[in-house]
This record gives structure tokens, sequence and C-alpha cells, in this order.
């Protein structure tokens, strides 16, 4: 709260310190940054960079100066209309989100480069549809907002809008799913595999950020009086995205400081320093390559100076844990999965019982991984089918397989690196238990629940909450991303190699570990494992896959003394 | 055959041989390195105003080639060198730091240059009779020059001992740095070849667009877009791409106009990414 009324207070005394011309500057600048907090928060925190934002913006400007002009005897049903101009460059940019991300790309270069086709494509409309924007000229003579005489008026307009703006970001960033776009931004896969619909969630982003373009725009017209297709531009979407890479992405200060400050300054000097806006692209490509926290970044071993007053807040235990889900049968009937020319799984037929460790052995190249994708949604099948608990599964998108209780640990291992130990385990624990609406709660954030207390006596460096996930060693991350599996209480869990790379010590840890999650669960555990000491030790049932196959089933004893895996194994035929 | 008809395909020809040039760079940069080059375009309007210089400074229109295969060369080097080296195997980071470089690229034109429009003579003016219709030589020459380039650089690919280091390279780097291939240098020159490539074909249409500091955003767009519809790593994609691309483009514009061109283009874009996000000819 401090903070946030030293920020009131600058924003109330700037007029009268810098006097009138620069109020309107920063009234005019103000409206940009708005825009420009919505590219941090898709940049900066889902990790995709829009590079046609002025479309929103201009949209809705155009949208909100034509209510003006149409209305200019009854301005204040404009002012009713502005609102839905906002919205209108919202829900267009959630569309485009929807429509880009149904098919998730390898990166974002696709993203980036269709939302700049489309500012281009805009700005053409708006410069050849002579009848409706004015064309080159733009739309003019849009009157002003009423009730607004002073140019400080003006400026306090815009700057209650900003702050607003700010505190509703701040509050995402603060809420679930603040962090889930965070996590998005690291590690979208693992994010799916805990059943969040990741495309959802982007496009939900891009959805906001759009919705501020359109708030800054709306405002844009009534105060400027003009809409060009200037404003509508590639030249305005790549001057949103230098203000919030200057003054750092990823803070949400970053981007309207960035804008104040080179925004302004750039109106200045742009004409006397032919050489500023060369100048400024430099600086922003070296921003890029060495210090992606911009200026933002400077203050922050000065706000660590001053660290927030730590509140006490209470833990709340997750919802639903009381009805337990009941134990499924996993079963995979004669699924054959191909990439090129190359068969993976060839008629692979395997059911496990619904509740056992189950280990799962067979040479490199078996198909034992393929399996667990195919599982869990990753790898379409060709043919065959999948099903859990009689329902089938295949064919299904891998957040929707996470939801009906599928939990996986990956081979190498996988966690947010970026987030805290806090915010891991907590998207583990809001997977599959948050509603949609629930992910804006940010006491979400405070959840615990019974087997997280469990896990955090036996590892007492999953209550170092603060501590970033990176900072764990390997086999700690191991058992992070274990724990977070478990923190799900699936009905059947997937684990690829859970002790590669772990010391003895370790090894037992894990071993340990598991055993409790089987008995704690009462599901299926599903392992994946080369060493035979660790299946003789653990497997009730032990699966042996080979060339894309079942080769073999059945207890420790009975698959060692089976002819056929041991041909397999000392090599006999391939 | 109706004059008109016949213009109108050779137009469309036109537009699909120059855009696969166009395109070429960009296809030799992304499929081979994995780096999407914002800044292509700009290379693009690098080699447009090279030919500019040349021409305003009363030399042969050809010298403008040497001009910019020496800016195009150095420039690519320095780049390869500063921004692109450090960020091999961050496809987004290099995104953001191409699209910086195209800014910058931008803006030292338009503090040189100016925002205005620059128009370059055509070097070799006149028409030729052409199956009933009169047809500019100029666009004739540069079909016959586009097809000629793509084709020089699949021979020089596939038969060259730099093109099997490259080859090896893009397969698997560790293995070719490891049997003595230089992966550093041949992915610098990998890269060279693509901005220049880029200027060359710059210099090409200079002659018949408004040569101008943003002219390269709209070729980037349309190259990416061939890459899209066509598919990575091979000629077949990246021709098929260009018909695809171009033929919607010139059709939809000339029977409309250019905004629905675009638009047109921009939905094949988005079909293709849903159905087939692999393109026309999927590569392995």
């Amino acid at each position: 709260m401090r903070a946030a009324s030293i920020v009131v207070l600058i924003a109330v005394a700037l007029p009268f310190l810098l006097g009138q011309f620069w109020a309107y500057q920063l009234g005019l600048y103000a409206l940009y940054a708005v825009a420009a907090v919505g590219v941090g928060l898709c940049w900066g925190q889902a990790g995709f960079l829009p590079l046609g934002q002025a479309l929103f913006f201009g949209l809705a400007a155009y949208l909100s100066g034509l209510a003006f002009v149409a209305f200019a005897d009854t301005p204040i049903i404009a002012v009713l209309i502005l609102p839905f101009a906002a919205v209108a460059a919202g829900l267009l940019a959630y569309l485009i989100g929807i429509l880009v991300f149904r098919r998730s790309g390898e990166s974002g270069a696709y993203f980036s480069m269709i939302t700049l086709a489309l500012v281009l494509l805009a700005f053409q409309i708006a410069t050849s549809w002579n009848s409706v924007t004015g064309g080159f000229n733009g739309l003019k003579g849009i009157p002003g907002l009423p009730g607004l005489d002073d140019i400080s008026d003006v400026y306090y307009v815009s700057a209650v809008i900003l702050l607003a703006v700010l505190a509703f970001a701040g509050w995402l960033y603060n809420a679930p799913i603040g962090v889930l776009w965070r996590a998005l931004a690291q590690n979208e896969r693992r994010l799916q595999l805990f059943g969040f619909d990741t495309n959802q969630l982007k496009a939900v982003a891009f959805g906001i950020s759009g919705l501020m373009a359109g708030i800054g725009g709306a405002i844009y017209a009534p105060q400027q009086g003009i809409v060009t297709p200037q404003v509508i531009g590639f030249g305005l979407s790549a001057d949103l995205v230098i203000w919030a890479a200057v003054g750092g992405r990823a803070s949400l200060f970053g981007p309207v400081i960035g804008t104040l400050l080179v925004g302004s300054l750039t109106a200045q000097l742009r004409d006397s320093l032919p050489f500023w806006e060369v100048l400024m692209a430099l600086f922003f490509i070296a921003i890029v390559l060495v210090f992606p926290h911009g200026i933002a970044g400077l203050a922050e071993p000065l706000l660590r100076r001053f660290p927030p007053r730590k509140r006490k807040q209470t833990a709340i235990v997750t919802p639903g844990d009381e009805a337990a889900r009941p134990p499924a049968k996993l079963a995979l009937h004669d699924v054959s999965v191909h990439v090129g020319e190359v068969t993976i799984l060839d008629k692979l037929s395997v059911d496990f019982e619904q509740a056992g460790i189950f280990c799962v052995i067979g040479p490199n190249g078996a198909g034992k991984t393929s399996m667990f994708n195919a599982v869990s949604g990753e790898l379409g099948a060709a043919s065959g089918s999948i099903e859990f608990g009689g329902a089938k599964t295949s064919g299904l998108a891998p957040h929707r397989v996470s939801a009906l209780g599928v939990a996986r640990k990956l081979q190498i291992p996988s966690v947010f690196a970026g987030l805290s130990i806090a915010d891991n385990l907590s998207v583990a624990l809001w997977s599959g238990r948050a509603g949609k609406l629930a992910l804006l709660d940010p006491r979400l954030r405070r959840w615990t629940s019974p087997m997280l207390n469990e896990l955090q006596s036996r590892y007492p460096f999953l209550a170092a909450g603060a501590r970033k996930a990176a900072e764990l060693s390997h086999g700690e991350q191991q058992i992070l991303e274990l724990a977070m599996a478990l923190l799900t209480e699936p009905r059947v869990l997937l684990l690829d190699e859970p002790c590669a790379g772990l010391s003895p010590e370790e090894t037992a840890a894990v071993m340990a570990l598991i055993r409790w999650a089987a008995q704690r669960l009462g599901g299926a555990i599903i392992i994946i494992e080369h060493d035979m000491s660790l299946v003789k030790e653990l497997a009730q049932i032990v699966y042996v896959l080979h060339n894309g196959a079942l080769l073999a089933k059945g207890s420790v004893a009975a698959i060692r003394a089976d002819p056929a895996v041991r041909a397999v194994y000392v090599g006999g035929e391939k | 055959m109706d004059p008109l008809i016949v213009t109108q395909a050779i137009n469309v020809l036109y537009g699909v041989s120059t855009l696969a040039v166009l395109a070429l760079g960009l296809a030799v940069i992304f499929g081979l390195l994995g780096v999407l080059n914002i800044a292509h375009g700009e290379f693009v309007m690098i080699g447009a105003y090279c030919a500019y210089v040349t021409q305003a400074g009363g030399w042969p229109y050809l010298a403008a080639l040497p001009l910019t295969l020496a800016v195009c060369a150095i420039l690519g080097l320095a780049v390869e060198w500063i921004m692109i080296r450090p960020l091999y195997r961050r496809p987004f980071d290099t995104l953001v730091a191409t699209w910086g470089l195209s800014l910058l690229l931008r803006k030292i034109a338009e503090a040189i240059f100016g925002l205005g429009y620059q128009s370059v003579n055509i070097p070799l003016p006149g028409t030729v009779e052409l199956l009933g219709t009169e047809y500019p030589i100029y666009r004739l020459l540069l079909i016959a020059i586009s097809l000629g380039v793509v084709g020089a650089l699949i021979v020089w690919y596939g038969q060259s001992r730099t093109g099997s280091r490259i080859r090896a390279m893009v397969s698997n780097p560790e293995l070719a740095q490891a049997q003595g291939i230089s992966v550093r240098w041949l992915a610098a020159l990998t890269f060279v070849t693509g901005t220049c490539l880029a200027g060359l074909g710059g210099v090409m249409i200079a002659p018949l667009v408004p040569v101008q500091p943003f002219m390269g955003l709209d070729y980037v767009l349309r190259a990416f877009f061939v890459l899209i519809v066509g598919g990575l790593g091979s000629v077949a994609g990246l021709l098929s791409g260009a018909t695809a691309i171009g033929g919607v483009d010139s059709v939809i514009s000339a029977a409309t106009n250019a905004a629905n061109g675009y638009f047109a283009v921009l939905v094949l874009a988005i079909l293709f990414l849903w159905l087939r996000p692999r393109g026309i000819v999927a590569r392995g």
C-alpha cells in the first residue's frame, strides 16, 4: 500500500511541478503507457511478443472517434459508448489469440509475425477506407470529453485511467492466473501436463492486453480531437514494444516508466537530433541482448533495501480432497504411433491394474517414453485406442487427459525454473482443483493440502517457499517435480526414470517416496526404469517393451527367466 | 489468346518468381540455422538503396551488384557475430533481436535518405512482343534471373563441398565440428548467404517499386508466409509456397484491390498454420 500511495501522490503533483506543456504531453503518453502495460503482460509475463498492438489502440480510437462525431450534440451518449470501443478491441484480440494459438507453434514466431501482418493490413484499410476513417488525413474535429476545460483536467483523466489499469494488472500478476502466465513462459509443456489449457491462457492474456490498448485508444480520440492512420500503424506498435522493453517488460511499472521517459524524450529530441531514433534502436538491441530487465531492473537493488512488510497469511486447505476419485484401470488397445516413416508403437496392447507399482522396461528405442506420450495425449495414435477408467482418452488434448487424473513426471527434471518453490507447488495444487474464475482469486496462493504438509515434513527444502526452483540441485529438482505430480493426487502416476542421475542416498529417498505415494494415493504408479535392482525392489508386475510392442509381462522372477526377454537384452535377435 | 490474359499470366509468373528469390534468403537462414531473421526485409531495402545510390552517382546499374553484396556481406557478418551467434537455440530471443535490428536499419535509412520515396530508373526500358502482347523487357529479364538464382543455389547446395559441409552441420553440428568442419564459420557463411540473397532481390526489384525505409516490412511478411505455406527445407516447398502466396495475391489484387489481396494472403497463411503447419511440402 505504501508504494501505491507514493505513486498516486506523484501523479497528483506532476502538473504542478512540470507545468502545462508537460501535463499535456504526459496526458498523451499516459494513454500510450496503458497500452504498453498490455505489451508487458504478454511479453514479460506470458512470454509471447505482440508486434502489432497498435491494431487495438487504433481500432478503439477510431470507434470512439466515430461515436463522438456521431453524437456531437449529446456527448454523454458517446461517453457511454466509449467502454464498448475498448471492449471491442479486447474481444478482437481474444479472437485472434484463439485462432492463432489454436495450433501451438514450436515458438512464438508465428504469432508475432501474424500480429505484425494484421497491423499493416489495418493501416492499409484505415488509409484507403475514406468514407469512414477519413483516409490518410484521418478523422478530424472529434469533440473532447464533456466537462474538461483545462489541460490539467485532461491529464488527470489519463492519470486516473493509467492508475486503474495498473491496479488491475497488479492484481492479475498477483493472482493465480499471473503465476500460470509466468509458468507458461517458462515451460509450456509442463503446464499442459498439469491440466491447464495453455492456448486458452495465452488467448486470455492477449485479450486483456488488447483491452488495455483499447482503453488507451478509446480515450485518445476525444483527448486529441483527431485520429489518423498513424495510431493503427506499425510505428506505434514498434514504439510500444520498445517502451516496454526499455522500461522493463517483466515488472508492473516498467512499461509505464519506459513510455513516459523514452516516449516524451523522443517527442522532444526527434527533430533536433536526427540520430536519436537510431540510438534508441541500438539501445533496444542492447537491452534484449544483455539487460532484459530494463530500467526497472536498475531500481531492483534499491527496492531490495526496503523489503515489503510481511503480513502473516493463514493457509487455506484445498477443497475437494475428501471425495477422492476412485482408482481406475489404464489400458491400451492396438495403439500404433508413427513419426514420419518410423513406426514407434506397433499395435501396442497393454493394460495396468488400478492399484500397485508397475515397471516398464525395454531396450533403448523400445517405445517406453512414447507410450507415456501417447497416454498423456502428446503423441497422436494413428490407430487403436487408449482407455482410462472405461472412458476413451485417445484423441484428447494433454490438458484434458490430465484432468481425468493422469499425472506425469518427465525424464529430465521439468519444473518452472524461474518460479519460486512455493509457486511451483501452488501450480500443482491448482491442477484439477481451481475453476477458471478462481484463477483470479489471489487467496488461492495460500492453498495447502495435507499431502503437501506431509511432503514438506519429509523434505524440508520444499518449505523454503521464496527460493527459485532453478537454485535447487538436480536431485532436489527431481523430488520437487515428483512432489508436484503427487500433489495433483492422481489416479495413475507415470514416472519416467525418476532416479536418473541421482546419488545412492537420493535414490533411496525417491524409492521411499514412491512406496509412500503408492500407499497414500491408492492408485497405479507406472515407472519406466532401466536399473534392474530398482525394478526388483519396486515392481509388482514388470512389462517388457520391444520394438513398440509388448514382449512379456509378469513377476520379476518370471521376466528374468523368460528366454525371449533374455534374447533381447543379451542381444540375440534385434 | 486474349492479350489481357497473357499479360496477367506473365504478371503472375513475375510475381511468383521474384517472390521466390525474396523468400530464398529467409528460407536459407530459417531452414538451415533455425533463425527467423525479421530484418530480412531491411536487407532487401539495403539492396534497393544501393541501386538508388549507384544510379544517382552516375554508375552503370550492374555496379549496384558488387556494392550490395559487399554491404550485405559485411553487415551480415557483423550481425551474425554480435547478435545471432550468442543466441543460437534461443529462437524467441533471436526473433526479438532481429526485430530490433530491422528497426535499427530502418532508422538508419531514414536518417540518411529521409522518409520520402526514391525512384530508380529501369535500366532496360522498352517492351518486347510476346504472344500477341507487349511486355516490359526488364520484367521478363527478372523472371529469367530469378529462376537462374534459385537454380544456381540448388546446384551449389547439392553439389559443392561447402554445400555438403552445411548439410553435415545442419543434421549434426557436434559431429560436424568433430570432423574438423568449422561450424562457426559455416553458420556465418550461411547467414551471409541469406543476407546477400536479400540484397540481390532488392537490387532486382528497385526500379519497379518505390524505394523507402519501410519497404522491407512487406517483403519479410510475404517471404515468411511463403515459408509457412510451402514448408521449410526444400526447393519444392519454396516454389509451391511462392506460387500459392504470389498467385493468390496477384489474382485477388488484380480482381479487387491490394488490401483484399493482402487479406487473402493472411487468411491463407493462418489456414495453413492450423491445417498443415508444416506446409505443402513437409520435410521428413
